[in-house]
């Protein structure tokens, strides 16, 4: 029976008025979207991330001036493209649903006021394994996901993107490894990735363009455990920089990394992307929610109706891009159902929303006698991607990695309330072993089927809009990989010298939704991204991938963003926009 | 010079570690007694062979601690780890020492050599080793600086031709090793400034100086290579006396 139930946001809604210094309304466009916040860009300005309370100047478009680009979302995906399409020339408008963060002010060291920075809106999630929503998987707010994300940024094994014909499952993507790998390069310079001088897995490739930090105890119990096994490990290349870069100072690891980085060494698509975009003339508006996309007598998009200051609003486009990830993309598209797709637009494959796929993270934890002090640095130092590159001894399809841990305490006692039921004393008495925990959890790849899937439920939202209705179950290759990561990460903690070991579960990124492939019929966008339907209509996110790989996701959508823009750029050239 | 070098650093670096073993009071110890009878030329060549111990002594603890860290003798445990340069460093201020007393004495030879050829490859080799440390330090951030590559090519050349300086018969004036040793006294007194302005650059500048100076480019570093240019100098006006006498 399917355990369909209302997401209510993970955090109550008493956490929202955060602790946020308001600005004054910009214009006249002083209501607030989102109760506690307002619009912080307009009035040709927008917030100078680095500078505590400072601006920088911002090009404005006029709602009927029809700009080249219009892109949903400033998360990896729409942040990196509207930075490169603004670099190349093109006039850009960014809509984005949540505020405008000011890194300096807005992102306390509190686990709780940070709730905020999550996509909590209302959604429903069903099925055999119903997906935790909001929380690590959403982000809300220029940068999106990427000012909370843990800053993990691996490249694809390069067989993964030929899955099917090279490894015998999933499917394939339109593109190589090959094709990608200079824009991965590109990715890991624009975000100056802190990564070994030597990563011991994948083909040969450029140097990180920074060093790796010193790792922390917690990292080092996957180290220790690696080579007890024989095993090879490495640091994780992080997107927060080891030496000071721009107006950038190096990492001071105060472990708040899951959360905004008040430090400003996060190198998130908020202070990499976006400054870069908004000097080279987009414009970004924040607290501006995207409700339909309107498609033209000609068969192509005109525009975007989006919500701000409690206005609906048509912004004219001559191209729009969606990057509002694997749940918000679908939804906008099914959404924007019209005559020619009453089934959603673009959506002439039937497509549009299946094959969502995450990654599975079960984890297993150990108590150490040794002081571990795990909450030190940023929370994932250490990788083992062994199963990602290693094809024999399995018993399934697919692959994983895993990293060392470091939860902060609410989330550790959260975990230690759902996934033990531990209450009162009981939960205390764990509390006080923090200190002596390690852990290891993995990004394990689910397989990509129709059945798991992004439509819309009867309920609506604040603006009046059908929410998103979530289905997911695993697949039995997805419960036996996970099964097999925790045989291997229990023996890996107990080869460190870990005891009284345990499993969780739970699930990060969302993936899939929109795929991209090279038939129409099968997928939703060309490997351009570009819409096979609606050739004006392009998706820029994590929704793209056909498969999810077993590794995490972030660095893969920047590099997919770069290649757009270069591959935009080149159409524009030839007239073939 | 040297000796201060190594003592504000060792400081720096051993507080910052809590001074988790005892021995790390030695080199304070070893380094504060070096800087102190260097000041009033003690003749005692004792102090001077302490330091060498108690240097190489922390060198062998400094590689220890390399390699018993999981990943054994590898990049990242060369830059977060005991600084193997540190200990040298000390070791190396010892023998200066060592050497100064008898070249102060009056003496025209040590270990055999012209003492003036001799301290010139004394000088040139610690030259190249400080050179060495903030290659490794300066690789590990990045060059993110371009004035970070200053120290790791104005003094290894300068090292070569002071190198040149020491082998027999090599003649003729100096005026380009003088000129570039001239150059690495100075690059101590900027790189001090470079490494307060990187200083200045972690989260909080120097308003949060107590942190900020242990988790910043050590201030103490580059004034080795103004103390060990000094050095050089010294040794290429003895060894042109010693030529022309």
């Amino acid at each position: 029976m399917e355990r369909d139930r209302l997401r209510r946001p993970r955090e109550p809604a008493r956490l929202r008025p955060a602790r946020l210094r308001q600005p004054r309304p910009v214009g006249s466009e002083g209501g607030a979207v989102s109760a506690g916040h307002s619009p912080r860009t307009g009035a040709g300005r927008a917030p100078d991330v680095f500078e505590r309370g400072g601006w920088v100047t911002m090009r404005e478009y006029g709602d009927d001036e029809p700009v080249d680009f219009a892109i949903v979302g400033a998360g990896a995906g729409g942040a990196t493209l509207a930075c490169k399409l603004a670099e190349a020339g093109f006039s850009v408008v960014v809509l984005e649903a949540g505020p405008f963060w000011r890194p300096l002010e807005d992102f306390a060291s509190d686990e709780e006021a940070q709730q905020q920075l999550y996509w909590l809106d209302e959604r429903l999630s069903g099925g055999a394994d119903a997906l935790a929503l909001g929380g690590n998987n959403s982000g809300w707010g220029v940068g999106g996901s990427t000012v909370h994300f843990s800053m993990i940024s691996l490249r694809f094994r390069p067989d993964w993107f030929q899955s099917r014909s090279r490894l015998g499952y999933g499917v394939d993507w339109p593109i190589t490894y090959e094709e990608l790998a200079p824009y991965y390069d590109e990715a890991e310079r624009a975000l100056a990735v802190s990564g070994p001088v030597r990563y011991p897995w994948g083909p040969p490739r450029r140097r990180y363009p920074y060093r790796e930090h010193e790792m922390n105890a917690a990292g080092l119990v996957l180290a220790r455990g690696a080579e007890n096994m024989g095993i090879p490990w490495a640091s994780v290349p992080l997107a927060t920089v080891s030496a000071p870069r721009g107006k950038s100072p190096p990492c001071v690891y105060r472990g708040f990394c899951n959360f905004g980085c008040a430090t400003n060494a996060k190198q998130s698509a908020l202070i990499v992307w976006i400054p870069r975009a908004l000097a080279a003339g987009a414009e970004v508006r924040d607290l501006a929610m995207a409700g339909r996309i309107e498609l033209g007598q000609d068969g192509r998009a005109q525009g975007i109706h989006y919500r701000r200051g409690d206005q609906w609003r048509f912004q004219r486009a001559r191209n729009v891009v969606v990057s509002g990830y694997a749940i918000e993309t679908p939804r906008l598209l099914l959404n924007s159902a019209c005559n020619r797709f009453p089934h959603g637009l673009a959506n002439g494959s039937g497509l549009v929303g299946t094959h969502l796929t995450t990654h599975a993270g079960p984890g297993m934890w150990a108590r150490f006698d040794e002081e571990i002090r795990w909450y030190k640095g940023p929370p994932n130092m250490a990788v083992c991607e062994h199963w990602n590159y290693t094809d024999t001894g399995k018993d399934f399809h697919g692959g994983y990695a895993f990293m060392s841990q470091g939860p902060l305490p609410r989330a550790w006692a959260q975990l230690l309330v759902t996934e033990k039921n531990l209450w009162g004393a009981a939960l205390r008495r764990e509390m006080r072993d923090y200190n002596h925990m390690a852990g290891l959890v993995a990004v394990a790849e689910t397989e990509p089927r129709a059945c798991n899937r992004v439509e819309l439920a009867d309920v609506r939202d604040r603006h009046g809009l059908p929410v998103a209705h979530v289905t997911f179950a695993y697949s039995d290759n997805d419960r036996r990989m996970q099964d097999h990561a925790r045989r291997f990460m229990g023996a890996m903690l107990e080869a460190a010298g870990g005891h009284d070991v345990w499993t969780s579960d739970d699930t990060s990124h969302i993936l899939g939704t929109c795929r991209m492939g090279s038939d129409r019929a099968t997928s939703v966008v060309n490997a351009d991204g570009r819409s096979w339907d609606v050739p004006n209509l392009w998706i820029c996110d994590g929704s793209l991938f056909p498969t999810a790989g077993g590794v995490n996701p972030s660095l893969t959508i920047q590099a997919l963003a770069c290649r757009m823009g270069a591959r935009i750029r080149t159409l524009a050239a030839r007239g073939e926009l | 010079m040297l000796a201060a070098s190594v003592l504000s650093d060792s400081a720096l670096e051993h507080y910052r570690a809590d001074f988790e073993n005892p021995g790390m009071f030695a080199p304070l110890a070893s380094a504060a007694v070096l800087l102190a009878c260097a000041l009033r030329g003690t003749r005692s060549a004792a102090p001077y062979a302490t330091a060498c111990a108690v240097g190489t002594a922390g060198l062998g603890f400094h590689a220890y601690n390399v390699l018993r860290r999981p990943g054994g003798l590898s990049w990242a445990n060369l830059f977060y780890a005991a600084p193997l340069g540190a200990p040298a460093a000390l070791a190396l201020a010892g023998v200066i020492g060592l050497a100064a007393r008898p070249v102060a004495a009056g003496a025209t030879t040590l270990a055999g050599l012209p003492s003036g050829r001799a301290l010139c490859g004394l000088a040139a080799f610690g030259l190249a080793g400080t050179s060495a440390e903030a290659a490794l330090l300066h690789f590990r951030g990045a060059f993110q600086h371009p004035a970070m590559w200053v120290p790791v090519s104005v003094p290894p050349v300068t090292a070569l031709l002071l190198a040149g300086a020491a082998l027999p018969h090599a003649r003729g004036p100096r005026r380009l090793t003088n000129a570039l040793l001239r150059a690495c006294t100075w690059l101590g007194v900027l790189g001090m400034g470079f490494h307060a302005r990187g200083i200045a650059r972690q989260m909080g500048g120097w308003r949060n100086w107590s942190q900020n100076i242990l988790a910043g480019p050590p201030l103490p570093a580059p004034p080795s290579f103004s103390a060990l240019a000094l050095a050089g100098r010294a040794a290429l006006a003895l060894r042109a006396a010693q030529e022309a006498a």
